[in-house]
């Protein structure tokens, strides 16, 4: 019971910071709630809710398999959890998608218009008509609370049907979950890339999906039931259920069963993914020891020899702990080896690194969480796990309180779920809002990179005016026609000092009383006074004459020169590096090119010759090179 | 089918094609500007069209390829992309949902997305797909100040290009780029040096949609 209010309260918070999430999302856009980027496109909320998901949801399809095809009758107790994790598995990813697309109002787009090329295509109907199917399943057992008889017959009637239909989209769906991925064989990383995808993809699906729902299971078990001698389950409101120890008994070897199967099909899928490496001819680099080669090992490891070996063990394999640790292993396995093809198998290829955001993980992990609340909330209330809920109402509600003795006072349990809630959303939502409100967010300062391409006429530049990477845009057009035209060049490009790249921006806009101003006086009081150790109450108060000269009237003109305390800053460096020299405007290559292509244009009008005026006539391939002119444009000036 | 055929040799990498592009195509020149600086190969949804440096000294533009066979359009799940028989592969934003399997799907990581907006959608070149139907040249083609790029029937170019390489084979490499690598694009270049920056795989790799195609 206390657990169970302690696993909902985390629940309940991973949800609000969600939700809080999910409105940021839509508001300001997928570009300031995520990180994701051009080369790598798909982020957590496909590969891990949608891809893992639906892979560790596939417990609903095979249990469904061995009870009505194979007619495994010793399995039709799980039939019901079975459906409700699939139908949840699968609900709350196909919620998370919506998140996901850029466009989720036309999420409807693909049921009227038809590309049946598209893997994504053949996802999309498998998936949504899976979980419709999966709601079929589960309807009948929500509806016996109701007491509506007829409704309930006639789905129970239908089921078997409804069942081999949603096996069939079910296996459709879990190979063109790995199809997706065929699409790119230059991309993802070779340990991951095979033709093969589909059927790893299912093999893996089955194995791991029965390893998850026994996780599922033990930890609701858990939950439910004191470890103590005897299992006493305690319902929702400490009304006890007595299960017998043959009943514990008979549970235990029924999992066991299905982890058996599991491990059999993993055995498989694991034989089948060695073979593959070797006939896709990955196996070098395996043992080329990148990091893919360790996460390929150990999704390997956990999500197959882990489990198969204590489910093969004699000491592990007859243990509760032995049968917990394979099935959780098994399915941090499959979820991992989602991850890597889907996410970390394209790192290389991209050349950056995805790690997801804080309203990444929030949307992603407050999607898991509302599923796993309504887990608690159908299982509490149908005939899901056990019958519990015809017990409830014979209990009210109470409000328990208490006097703590350590300390020393009396407190009050909210046992009202609604109290309890709403309590936590009015602590929560507020911090989920601080943390993850993007115009909050630290400027990522983005690196620049300098393009290699000349660019002769261009209206825009980006100015890196204390070269700490960012830049600011600067209108180049704009400056040079408000200044005078062509005329005006000089204002800011000394052609003559070598080095000099140009003016900074600083030597105009320096007038406090203009709107362009860029000097921050304030700043300066405070940063003046803390550099020369002034004190005082308000020590930057004495700081003026660290600038202004004393006794006359303090202006810009009576102050200290910028350079005289910034020389490192602001003083063009003497050799510039090629980079530095790129990221700063460099003002004498643009003015080199105003003194020649203007002429140059002219000239070639007035002898009819369109070469003349061609970049491709100073900045010869060969055998010079293109990035600096020529020597015959060098001498070419000279000899004007 | 219209094609263009671009001589790296020629290219001095001047840019005046990608302002052309920016210019036609409408984008805020300051934001495209700034994708110019902070974006490895230039190229984002303000900015389709970029020349990157192959090699030392020498420019190549990078945008869409326009495969004769293309994995986007394979890949849209509502028929977004679509390969028209002038040749340019054009976007459909009305049908779009935003999945983003297009940008995975494209083995040169060219259609680029509006993650800024609040309701984005896919940016890519589209060969001008609205000057070719009057007629017209692509902007990029026609602001070219060095004939780096030619515009034409994709057989016409074709022959030209193994033409010009035959005739000089110390300037060129005896290949021409795009006429077999993914069953062929409607972008060919002939150059000097080796264009793995622009993600050309082997000559002899089919097309994606051939290689996945056992539906």
């Amino acid at each position: 019971m206390d657990r169970t209010r302690r696993i909902k309260d985390i629940l309940w918070l991973l949800t609000f910071f969600g939700i809080v999430a999910m409105v940021f999302r839509f508001y300001y856009g997928l570009g300031a709630t995520t990180n994701l980027t051009d080369n790598l496109p798909w982020g957590v909320w496909k590969i891990l809710n949608m891809v893992a998901g639906a892979a560790l949801a596939t417990s609903g399809f095979t249990v469904g398999f061995m009870v009505y095809v194979l007619k495994l009758e010793k399995y039709r107790p799980l039939l019901k959890p079975v459906v409700l994790v699939a139908f949840l598995g699968y609900g709350s990813s196909l919620f998370a998608l919506l998140f996901d697309i850029g466009l989720p109002y036309r999420f409807w787009h693909p049921f009227v218009m038809w590309n049946e090329h598209s893997f994504l295509f053949e996802v999309f109907w498998c998936v949504s008509f899976y979980f419709l199917v999966t709601f079929l399943e589960l309807t009948p057992t929500v509806l016996e609370r109701f007491g509506l008889k007829k409704v309930q017959h006639f789905l129970h009637k239908l089921s078997p049907g409804i069942v081999i239909f949603g096996i069939t989209l079910s296996s459709m769906h879990h190979t063109s979950l790995g199809s997706l991925f065929l699409v790119t064989p230059q991309r993802l990383h070779p340990l991951w890339y095979s033709p093969r995808i589909p059927l790893l993809f299912i093999l893996s699906a089955i194995g791991g999906g029965l390893l998850m729902f026994i996780a599922i299971k033990m930890f609701y078990d858990y939950l439910q039931c004191s470890r103590k001698p005897g299992y006493t389950c305690s319902s929702v409101n400490g009304n006890p259920i007595k299960k017998s120890d043959s009943d514990q008994k008979e549970d235990f070897l029924r999992l066991r069963g299905l982890a058996t199967i599991a491990a059999w099909v993993l055995g498989i899928y694991l034989c089948i993914k060695i073979i593959d490496l070797f006939w896709t001819g990955a196996f070098s680099s395996l043992f080329s020891w990148t990091w893919e080669s360790f996460l390929y090992l150990s999704e390997l490891l956990f999500a197959t020899m882990l489990p198969i070996f204590l489910l093969i063990h004699p000491r592990t394999r007859k243990t509760q702990s032995g049968l917990a640790v394979a099935a959780v292993s098994g399915a941090f396995g499959l979820a991992l080896n989602r991850l890597n093809v889907g996410i970390f198998g394209y790192f290389r290829d991209a050349g950056a690194i995805y790690f997801p955001s804080l309203a990444e993980w929030a949307i992603s992990l407050g999607v898991i969480s509302m599923a796993g609340l309504a887990f608690f909330f159908l299982a509490e209330n149908f005939s899901i796990f056990d019958e519990r809920w015809k017990t409830r109402h014979s209990q009210p509600l109470q409000l328990s309180i208490g006097f703590d003795k350590l300390s020393m006072v009396w407190k009050s349990v909210l046992l009202s779920g609604v109290d309890r809630v709403s309590l936590m959303a009015i602590f929560i939502i507020p911090i989920a809002w601080w943390t993850m409100y993007p115009p909050f967010q630290p400027d990522s300062s983005l690196p620049i990179h300098p393009p290699k391409a000349l660019d002769a006429e261009r209206h825009v530049l980006l100015i890196d005016g204390n070269q700490d990477g960012v830049a600011t845009t600067f209108a180049h057009f704009e400056h040079q026609e408000r200044l005078g035209g062509k005329e005006s060049c000089v204002k800011c490009h000394h052609l003559t000092v070598p080095g000099d790249h140009a003016t900074p921006c600083s030597r105009c806009h320096i007038y406090m009383s203009e709107e362009t101003n860029i000097f921050d006086h304030t700043y300066h009081l405070k940063a003046v006074a803390k550099a020369e150790e002034l004190t005082g109450i308000h020590p930057e108060n004495n700081s003026c004459n660290s600038c202004h000269a004393p006794d006359v009237a303090r202006s810009g003109t009576t102050a200290k020169n910028c350079l005289q305390c910034h020389d490192e800053d602001m003083h063009p460096v003497d050799a510039p590096e090629e980079r530095l020299a790129l990221m700063t405007a460099t003002g004498y290559m643009h003015a080199m090119h105003k003194n020649c292509i203007n002429c140059h244009r002219e000239k070639a009008e007035e002898v009819q010759n369109n070469e003349l005026g061609d970049c491709i006539t100073c900045h010869r391939k060969q055998p010079g090179s293109i990035k600096f002119p020529t020597l015959l444009a060098k001498n070419h000036l000279h000899l004007n | 089918m219209k094609a263009i055929l671009f001589d790296v040799t020629r290219c001095t990498g001047c840019e005046r094609c990608v302002n052309a592009c920016i210019e036609s195509k409408g984008f805020d020149p300051i934001r495209a500007e700034h994708d110019r600086y902070t974006i490895k190969d230039g190229l984002s949804a303000n900015r389709v069209s970029s020349i990157v440096e192959v090699s030392s000294d020498h420019f190549a533009r990078k945008a869409c390829m326009h495969c004769l066979e293309p994995s986007c359009v394979s890949a849209c799940l509502v028929g977004g992309l679509t390969k028209t028989a002038k040749g340019p592969v054009v976007y459909d934003s009305s049908k779009c949902i935003g999945c983003r399997y297009c940008m995975l799907a494209c083995p040169f990581t060219i259609p680029r997305y509006e993650w800024d907006e609040p309701i984005p959608f896919v940016q890519k070149c589209d060969m001008c797909y609205d000057r070719i139907k009057d007629g017209l040249k692509p902007a990029c083609v026609e602001a070219c100040p060095n004939d780096v790029m030619l515009f034409g029937e994709r057989e016409e170019l074709l022959a030209h290009a193994h033409q010009l390489v035959k005739e000089n084979p110390h300037q060129y490499i005896d290949h021409v780029w795009g006429e077999l690598e993914f069953d062929g694009t409607s972008v060919l270049y002939v150059t000097d040096v080796e264009l793995s920056k622009l993600d050309f795989p082997f000559a002899d790799t089919p097309s994606i949609p051939s290689q996945t195609n056992f539906l």
